[in-house]
């Protein structure tokens, strides 16, 4: 009696929704699986005045407060320097990266920098640098750089992850690098299956009558097509230089690619030809937030899927957040952050799966092949 | 049926009571479980959790009801079920329950607790003993600072990934609820929270936007109706069963003062004189600040007790005696 509560079922998406009616597609056709899915929780908007007198345990005392995460002060050494920021020009964060050498060597989250040349490194020390890309390996979504000129960095070294249990303690970056965090190790190791890439448009099934072409009925909040300007009632006739006038085919061109990547779309608007790219997303990710909702509260990686191996842990961290290192409470430094994926998930690349050929890489661009000399 | 428990009916008031004086004394006793921790006292944590894992897991459940997915716990051999009422959202629904190795049985959701979110359902009857866990009786035990673990299936079952661990602190106890920085999300409704016995201290409900904000009913509306809940009953107002019945409405109002809202037919507020519009100033002289604490004041006391309450309205202050009733069952 005493509490006024608004109460809401959450159903992702709704099943009156009408992107369900199947005479229109949205570039998303798993939509019918989630509509299944619908999960439910409640949200309440409590009346009560914010000054209960009953005892609330201070921030600083809770699981990722300042007085906890002072006991996590002898592993420190083992992330926070070993971490830079990824930021734009004019420094936004972007992600987080992991030194893998001394010498500049950093890995990231490749389909969060597609163009290493319009972003900088910024060091635990505060230097700034650019970056110069050494290999990206898109099938684990990890990009190896350097930083130019730079030296005396000091280098996580990665330990095996093997033998990891439910449960255990792990620790990692926040702020892009700047301070710890502590979680738990979530759920089990398990590979991640992809769902393709989507732009976050719903289409007319039916040919445009304006011109050749694939007409726009709706767009996904926050989706890459919202981000890239497109509108409904906007006729797409070419997507990365090919032709499109079904609905099908923009599904193939899409759909085929990996979230992060760049394509080039041509569009009508009001009978002119106009031209934008759009950066791919994750299926997973735009129907998620198709409503505008954020399930992360935070947000989602760009990419969230797709990976051969991942460990899932509950470390509080946010999208900018991956890249950087995460390390047992006992020291071992076992993986790399690889997608933030909702509220309660943030999946991590185990050693295993980039650390012998990321070392390889590196010794292939310290020592390439000299050139033989003309005599 | 070990969790038959009239005895808590009775002994619901003095929880409440216990749980005032715990707060007034909160500042000087909630240092001693948030001081500082060190390394090797996180490692206690996790060997803690992971001896009780083993032992708790198998008691948790998926659950699909009304084209949701939810989760739920199972707290008796022979298969009662704790839940979130917003999971079957009314008495005598089928539900699809479905353990972590994708085993598959029914349930029926028995009563229900809208006002706080308590259910309670059966799951299909076999010879064999369903596993479960108990529940933690005693409530006024899960104090803020004290360490916690959640399961569930968030986002839905996904049986390659298995149930989903979090660890954590609680931060707040309320009357009904605890409030965890344990990350809750859709689909752990109606899960587990444990405490470092194993027991269930609550049942995940809400979440706000921050993600410390996890809410979880917490066992005080299952004890105190317990009896109600398994006779299929629907509990419309706060806490049948729990002491004192005043029959008054309250807000906060934009003053921040604790005001009458409607007063119910028939009530003791009623026949006392107390109006809408009314401001709650005190309780026997203790002065009132916020609902939570004026509901936990009057449910403290038992039907028949008289309440000397202090009012305002306008700026007329006047002092009313009200013969506490037994709560209507349902309004």
């Amino acid at each position: 009696m005493t509490k006024e509560k608004i109460r809401m079922t959450k159903d992702f998406p709704k099943p009156t929704d009408k992107r369900m009616r199947p005479a229109c597609h949205a570039d998303a056709h798993r939509l019918v699986r989630f509509g299944q899915f619908s999960v439910l929780f409640l949200l309440v908007t409590f009346s009560a005045s914010a000054d209960s007198p009953r005892a609330t345990l201070p921030p600083e005392q809770r699981t990722n407060g300042s007085q906890t995460l002072a006991s996590l002060s002898s592993l420190e050494p083992l992330t926070l320097p070993c971490s830079a920021r990824i930021e734009s020009i004019l420094g936004r964060a972007i992600c987080t990266a992991t030194i893998v050498g001394t010498d500049g060597y950093i890995l990231t989250k490749a389909s969060e920098v597609p163009e290493l040349e319009k972003v900088r490194a910024r060091l635990a020390d505060g230097r700034t640098a650019s970056l110069r890309e050494v290999h990206r390996d898109v099938k684990i979504d990890l990009v190896l750089a350097q930083a130019v000129g730079i030296t005396g960095l000091k280098a996580v070294s990665f330990d095996p992850s093997k033998g990891l249990t439910l449960g255990q303690w792990l620790c990692s970056t926040g702020d892009t690098g700047r301070e710890p965090r502590l979680g738990i190790v979530s759920a089990r190791r398990r590979k991640i299956p992809g769902a393709g890439a989507a732009l976050g448009i719903r289409m007319d099934d039916k040919a445009s009558k304006v011109a050749r072409g694939v007409r726009i009925i709706g767009i996904a909040s926050e989706s890459p097509a919202e981000a890239a300007g497109l509108r409904e009632g906007d006729v797409l006739i070419k997507i990365a230089g090919k032709v499109v006038d079904q609905f099908r085919r923009v599904h193939e061109l899409v759909n085929t690619r990996q979230p992060g990547e760049v394509i080039e779309v041509h569009y009508l608007r009001k009978n002119k030809e106009e031209t934008c790219r759009v950066r791919l997303a994750s299926r997973t990710k735009v129907l998620q937030n198709w409503e505008g909702e954020d399930f992360a509260n935070g947000g989602i990686s760009l990419r969230s899927d797709n990976f051969p191996e991942v460990l899932q842990h509950d470390i509080p961290l946010y999208p900018t957040d991956m890249g950087g290192p995460v390390a047992t409470l006992e020291g071992r430094v076992v993986g790399i952050n690889i997608a933030r994926a909702d509220r309660v998930t943030t999946f991590a690349l185990p050693t295993e799966a980039f650390w012998t050929e990321t070392q390889k890489h590196i010794q292939a661009d310290r020592h390439p092949p000299k050139a033989v000399p003309v005599e | 049926m070990p969790l038959l428990c009239p005895p808590f009916l009775s002994r619901a008031a003095t929880i409440l009571v216990a749980m005032q004086a715990i707060a007034a004394a909160a500042p000087s006793s909630s240092g001693e479980a948030g001081s500082k921790t060190d390394l090797a006292a996180l490692l206690r944590v996790q060997a803690d959790v992971q001896k009780l894992l083993p032992r708790v897991r198998p008691a948790l459940v998926a659950i699909h009801a009304g084209g949701g997915t939810a989760s739920g716990v199972i707290i008796s051999p022979d298969g009662l079920l704790l839940t979130a009422a917003h999971v079957p959202g009314a008495p005598g629904k089928e539900m699809r329950v479905i353990f972590e190795d994708g085993s598959v049985t029914t349930a029926k959701s028995l009563g229900l607790d809208k006002t706080t979110d308590a259910a309670l359902a059966q799951l299909k009857k076999r010879t064999k003993p369903w596993p479960y866990v108990s529940l933690s009786r005693e409530i006024i035990k899960a104090q803020p600072g004290e360490w916690c673990f959640a399961l569930g299936h968030p986002g839905g079952f996904d049986k390659a990934r298995g149930p989903v661990l979090r660890v954590g602190k609680i931060i707040k106890q309320t009357a009904n609820s605890l409030h965890t920085d344990c990350v809750l999300m859709g689909g752990d409704s109606g899960g587990p929270l444990f405490n470092f016995s194993g027991e269930v201290i609550g049942i995940h409900s809400q979440i706000w936007e921050g993600r410390d904000q996890n809410v979880h009913v917490s066992m005080a509306p299952f004890l105190r109706s317990w009896d109600e809940m398994q006779k299929s009953r629907v509990i419309k107002v706060w806490g049948i069963g729990a002491g004192g019945y005043l029959g008054v409405a309250t807000v906060m109002n934009d003053a921040l003062e604790l005001e009458v809202v409607d007063v119910l037919e028939s009530s003791p507020a009623k026949k006392a004189g107390v109006q809408a519009g009314d401001v709650i100033l005190s309780v026997n002289g203790e002065a009132m600040t916020d609902q939570q604490q004026f509901s936990a004041t009057v449910r403290a006391r038992a039907a028949g007790d008289v309440l000397k309450i202090g009012l305002r309205n306008g700026s007329k202050d006047r002092e009313l005696s009200v013969k506490l009733a037994q709560k209507p069952l349902e309004e």
